[in-house]
């Protein structure tokens, strides 16, 4: 697909195919088109239909939703290289290069542009604004809870909140190290010129973007009363805002699929001469292992979705236990992606704090062997644990026992990336620079995740702690205490490569406290407010929580400050921060052998790798 | 950002964007797999499950065995047609036009089948449902076929224009034709599958 | 971790655990050790008795002590990460160019092994534990099902009402005599719920035309909180309801003064 490399080598072509159609479609055009795809559907489809009947307006929205996307695609030039491969006019090398953005400044940003570095910094600024998003609605809902009998917000609107806010965080968290960093960096990392399939590349983004605005009208459509796990028949029964989730989920499936296979065959085929497997950096390793779990894990939650879709439209009964279905089939689909699904995104933020630990305590990474068997051993394990989410759903008692033995299981391969971690750290001399700092952190966040998930694991106890406060605070220790504050991390260390600039550290600084600190008193709050006996997702408590509530909501606020400081920081030092040397932090990867701005084929030669990056340290015997 | 001044070539041969270009495809198909998987668990499920009696509430007609069959034939004879065209190149324009009336035409009888559905009750206010989750699942399943026709003729439909094509990397080309023979081959299996699947009622 | 160094090594094994174990770093990591340590152990004694509800039935008492016995298990295994972090924490270099390189220590095998099979084990403890607690309470369940009082649970959106088919009444409240078994028959009438009698430490989900069982053995007198712990939509919140282990005295006079008013609480 990169006939980039069929242009003539003597004489460069200049990237301005005037004729054709991919020079003048750009992200305004795609919202003109797909607006109009969407408005036209609607109106359409609405003619004629009897939309007294529920089923109706489901259909009619959902099929507008999906047509904004497919106009969108449209109306950018996605199916400009697919309709070219039908009739046998291949793009040509003019094309595709004018396609990379070659020269285009700012506004290649706006274009279907397949530079893997451009897709990087658009992942980077859209995850940005999913986060703000979804932060802003957190802080809505710490606000809620700060006193019981609160009416800050109304039930609906809470449910709304909390289902949009773990949506949004969940999507963001997916993508937040593997879209920045896997698209802007591990490509350079290995030595390779761009992805695999570029346009591919472009696509997982844009289709990703057109999901934003679907994701956005669930709050003009009545909001989601289901929580982000949508369960069923509450789906079934929820009212228009809901298909804005449905149709999210499946455009962002479509995304990750892409973006998975993407990524993975770039890195099987596109190292650089001498990169064997053991010369990788784990940084690579670990989101190729990332993305390479989501590919078989997520269509099944396409499938829960497109059931989901199916009863509400055309009256299906996949959840409707009068004709024959039942909730436990979508848990059961749900939750097989769902647990893997929280390993992708956990496992590229660590993955990311190993790339850095080594090159702050000038160590070579302990036991490199170990990270990626602990990797390895959690992406297996991963699939075979799913029901451990559904103990107290009563669908097969006597499947509890085994999966309880899987489950516990995985704290073995958890314990290795612990090992490596510190086993670097063991006699070292850390530069306490703010990436090292997100590695401290990461290991307090993640150990308290890990040992809490060890009771939650453990049948009996989960009697008690299934559904409470408890869980909501656990899986945050283990996606924003260890995940964020890896990919937090990766952003203060991959910032000079990526925006030429150093991250300013008094801001970096004061963030990380405000955040860490903010985030422990947060959910150490909601640890006890859950072996209290506090529900999750509830707009409402009895008088007994109320301390454990208060200290939570004091703890939001100040993760609310750092995350603000931390965004004042990156835009600051982006626009005007000071310019950042070649290497900064005299690392050993590929990354930091390339100037900024990184030339669009990124190697003026192609590097050839004779030894791994972790060639620090007086020599050991 | 500053732009770029030096435009260095790369010379990737077709043989290794041949061989990225299937790996790729051959991800995507585990992905399509994964697809295929949650779909029989919930036939399965369901059907096992048998929640208020109602996989088949009394009364409710099915599809014959033979039907999953019938729909899946398109995908066998073109995957087979394919791989015709891989053995004898010089049938490759031939078969290829094989293929793409094959996914044409079993497309159409997936539609069919899909037109005449047995099952469809109406509920008290006179607005249709499927009725029981056979129903429900049938539907499924014939969709992600019809999914797989379409995405199939595509692809056929693409080979045929291209076969006339001269200016096109022959090397390349092969390779393609083997990606899209994955993907063929793929397909079937998936129809045999859901067959094998819907003939358990 | 590791005494690999470029100083000379002694020679024997032994010789070199001695050499290791009088090292600085090693005493003042060992010294952290057993402050996190006994920081966890404690955290574990005390926290969770002192936050958890009433324990008003042995379900809820197993939950307890896994909550309190996990946490001490675990407190020394924290206590060497913690421990290794903080002292290299300790140790950081500040300014703007990096350190002088540290001891190029690629692996140590008998610390990987020594590292996986602790972990292994805790594992295999923490599994063997949840299985013999998951034994003896399906074991009760099933011998103490004839002598149990049966309550049939109903959850709808968003209220909980029980029947009780042997005294044949209605309720919205849910009292259970102590001492006696408790077998609840859980449905919805609409979409999931979850029963979730807190200080009974059991808790189960209700769905449409499926009935899930839960079972529990009342140890003590009390009062007894019930929520949903499942998002049911909009009063999810609110969907609570009280009730109380009494004794089997009270039991039959709340009993008595329901049937009173025909079978229905009011």
């Amino acid at each position: 697909m990169t006939t980039l490399s069929h242009a003539p080598a003597s004489s460069r072509p200049i990237p301005n195919p005037e004729k054709s159609l991919i020079t003048k479609l750009h992200m305004g055009t795609g919202m003109v088109v797909g607006i109009i795809f969407c408005w036209g559907t609607y109106f359409a489809m609405k003619a004629g239909r009897d939309m007294t009947d529920t089923h109706n307006v489901n259909k009619v929205l959902l099929m507008s939703m999906f047509a904004w996307s497919v106009g969108f695609l449209v109306g950018i030039g996605a199916f400009i290289g697919p309709f070219r491969w039908l009739i046998g006019k291949d793009l040509t090398a003019e094309e595709q290069l004018f396609l990379a953005g070659d020269g285009q400044g700012i506004k290649r940003y706006f274009r279907y542009c397949t530079d893997h570095k451009v897709v990087g910094i658009q992942y980077l600024v859209g995850v940005m604004a999913m986060l703000g998003v979804g932060g802003t609605m957190a802080m809505m809902i710490r606000t809620n809870l700060a006193t019981p009998g609160s009416h800050f917000v109304s039930p609906n609107v809470y449910n709304s909140l909390v289902g949009l806010h773990g949506i949004t965080m969940i999507v963001a968290m997916i993508i937040v190290a593997t879209g920045p960093f896997g698209n802007y960096i591990m490509p350079i990392m290995i030595g390779a010129a761009d992805m695999a399939f570029p346009r591919l590349n472009a696509l997982s983004w844009w289709v990703l973007f057109t999901a934003i605005p679907v994701l956005c009208s669930a709050w003009f459509l009545g909001g989601i009363p289901t929580g982000w796990t949508a369960y069923a028949p509450l789906s079934d029964q929820a009212g228009p805002g809901m298909n804005a989730f449905l149709a999210t989920i499946i455009i962002f499936a479509v995304s990750t699929a892409v973006a998975g296979a993407n990524i993975t065959t770039t890195v099987v085929a596109m190292r650089a001469k001498g990169m064997k497997w053991n010369r990788v950096p784990i940084f690579v390793i670990g989101a190729t292992i990332s993305v390479a779990l989501a590919i078989p894990a997520f269509p099944t939650f396409m499938v829960a979705m497109i059931q989901t879709a199916m009863d509400r439209t055309i009256a299906t009964g996949f959840y409707d236990a009068n004709v024959g279905g039942s909730g436990w089939l979508y848990a059961n689909l749900f939750w097989i992606m769902g647990h893997p699904e929280v390993y992708v995104i956990l496992i590229p933020g660590v993955a990311a704090l190993m790339e850095i630990a080594p090159v702050f305590v000038r160590k070579p990474l302990f036991s490199y062997n170990a990270a990626i068997a602990g990797f390895a051993g959690i992406a297996g394990l991963s699939i075979l644990v799913w029901a451990h989410h559904m103990y107290m759903s009563g669908w097969m008692p006597s499947l509890n026992g085994p999966f309880m033995v899987t489950t516990e299981f995985i704290s073995v391969p958890t314990g290795l990336l612990f090992l490596v971690l510190v086993g670097t750290m063991w006699r070292g001399k850390p530069w306490m620079k703010l990436p090292m700092l997100s590695v401290y952190a990461f290991i307090w966040d993640f150990l308290i995740g890990g040992i809490t998930g060890i009771y939650l694991s453990d049948v009996p106890a989960d009697n008690y702690l299934h559904g409470s406060m408890y869980v909501t605070a656990h899986f945050h220790y283990t996606l924003m205490g260890a995940a964020l504050t890896g990919a937090i991390g990766g952003l203060a260390y991959w910032f000079p490569k990526m925006t030429g600039r150093m991250l300013n550290e008094r801001g970096g600084y004061i963030s990380f406290w405000f955040v860490q600190i903010g985030f422990n008193v947060l959910f150490l709050g909601m640890f006890i407010a859950g072996s209290e006996g506090q529900p999750r997702r509830v707009a409402d408590y009895a008088h007994l929580f109320a301390h454990a509530n208060l200290i939570s909501t004091m703890g939001a606020y100040s993760v609310g400050i750092g995350m603000l400081t931390l965004l004042w920081a990156i835009v600051h030092s982006w626009r005007s921060g000071k310019i950042a040397p070649m290497n900064p932090w005299g690392a050993k990867t590929l990354e930091w052998t390339v100037p900024y701005p990184v030339p669009l084929v990124n190697f003026d030669t192609p590097p050839v790798v004779t030894s791994d990056p972790y060639g620090y340290g007086r020599s050991a015997k | 950002m500053a732009h770029d001044t030096e435009f260095h070539v790369h010379h990737d041969s077709p043989e290794a964007i041949g061989r990225r270009e299937r790996l790729g495809v051959r991800l995507l198909i585990v992905a399509d797999g994964a697809f295929l998987f949650g779909m029989i668990f919930s036939w399965f499920y369901l059907r096992n499950l048998n929640v208020n009696q109602a996989w088949l509430p009394k009364g409710v007609h099915t599809f014959s065995t033979a039907s999953g069959w019938v729909a899946a034939s398109g995908l066998i004879v073109a995957a087979l047609a394919h791989r015709l065209g891989e053995y004898k190149r010089e049938l490759r324009n031939m078969t290829s036009i094989v293929v793409l009336i094959a996914l044409l035409v079993g497309g159409y009888l997936q539609w069919h089948q899909m037109a005449h559905m047995p099952f469809i009750a109406q509920d008290d206010a006179g607005r249709p449902f499927y009725n029981g989750a056979y129903a429900s699942n049938w539907v499924l399943v014939a969709g992600a076929n019809m999914f797989h026709y379409l995405v199939g003729a595509f692809v056929a439909l693409g080979l045929v224009l291209r076969g006339y094509r001269t200016k096109i990397d022959p090397t390349l080309e092969v390779w393609r034709q083997r990606t899209a023979g994955a993907w063929f081959t793929w397909i079937a299996i998936a129809g045999v599958l859901c067959a094998l699947a819907t003939s358990f009622k | 971790m590791s005494d690999h160094d470029h100083e000379v090594m002694p020679p024997t094994p032994g010789a070199r655990v001695a050499t290791f174990l009088k090292r600085k770093d090693v005493s003042q990591t060992f010294m952290l050790w057993i402050f996190f340590t006994a920081v966890f152990v404690v955290l574990g004694l005390w926290a969770y008795p002192k936050w958890m509800p009433l324990v008003l039935s042995k379900q809820m008492q197993a939950n307890e002590d896994i909550m309190i016995w996990f946490t001490v298990i675990s407190a020394p295994i924290a206590g060497v990460v913690l421990s290794i972090a903080t002292k290299s924490f300790l140790n950081m270099h500040r300014g703007d160019t990096p350190p002088e390189d540290g001891i190029a220590i690629r692996t140590n095998g008998p610390v990987v092994i020594v590292w996986t099979a602790t972990s292994v084990l805790f594992c295999i403890v923490a599994i063997v534990w949840g299985l013999v607690a998951l034994n003896t309470e399906s074991i009760a369940a099933a011998t103490d099902a004839p002598k149990s009082l049966i309550v049939d649970v109903t959850g709808s959106q968003w209220a909980w009402s029980f029947y009780y088919p042997a005294q044949n009444i209605h309720t919205h409240t849910m009292n259970i005599p102590v001492d006696q078994p408790v077998t609840f028959n859980i449905v919805s009438d609409d979409v999931n719920h979850s029963f979730w009698p807190v200080q009974l430490g059991v808790k189960v989900d209700a769905n449409r035309l499926v009935t899930t069982v839960a079972h529990a053995d009342p140890s003590a007198t009390g009062p007894l909180d019930i929520k949903c712990a499942e998002l049911c939509g909009l009063y999810h919140a609110y969907m609570e309801t009280s009730g109380a282990v009494q004794t089997p005295a009270d039991f039959a006079s709340w009993v008595s003064s329901i049937q009173a008013t025909g079978g229905v609480e009011q």
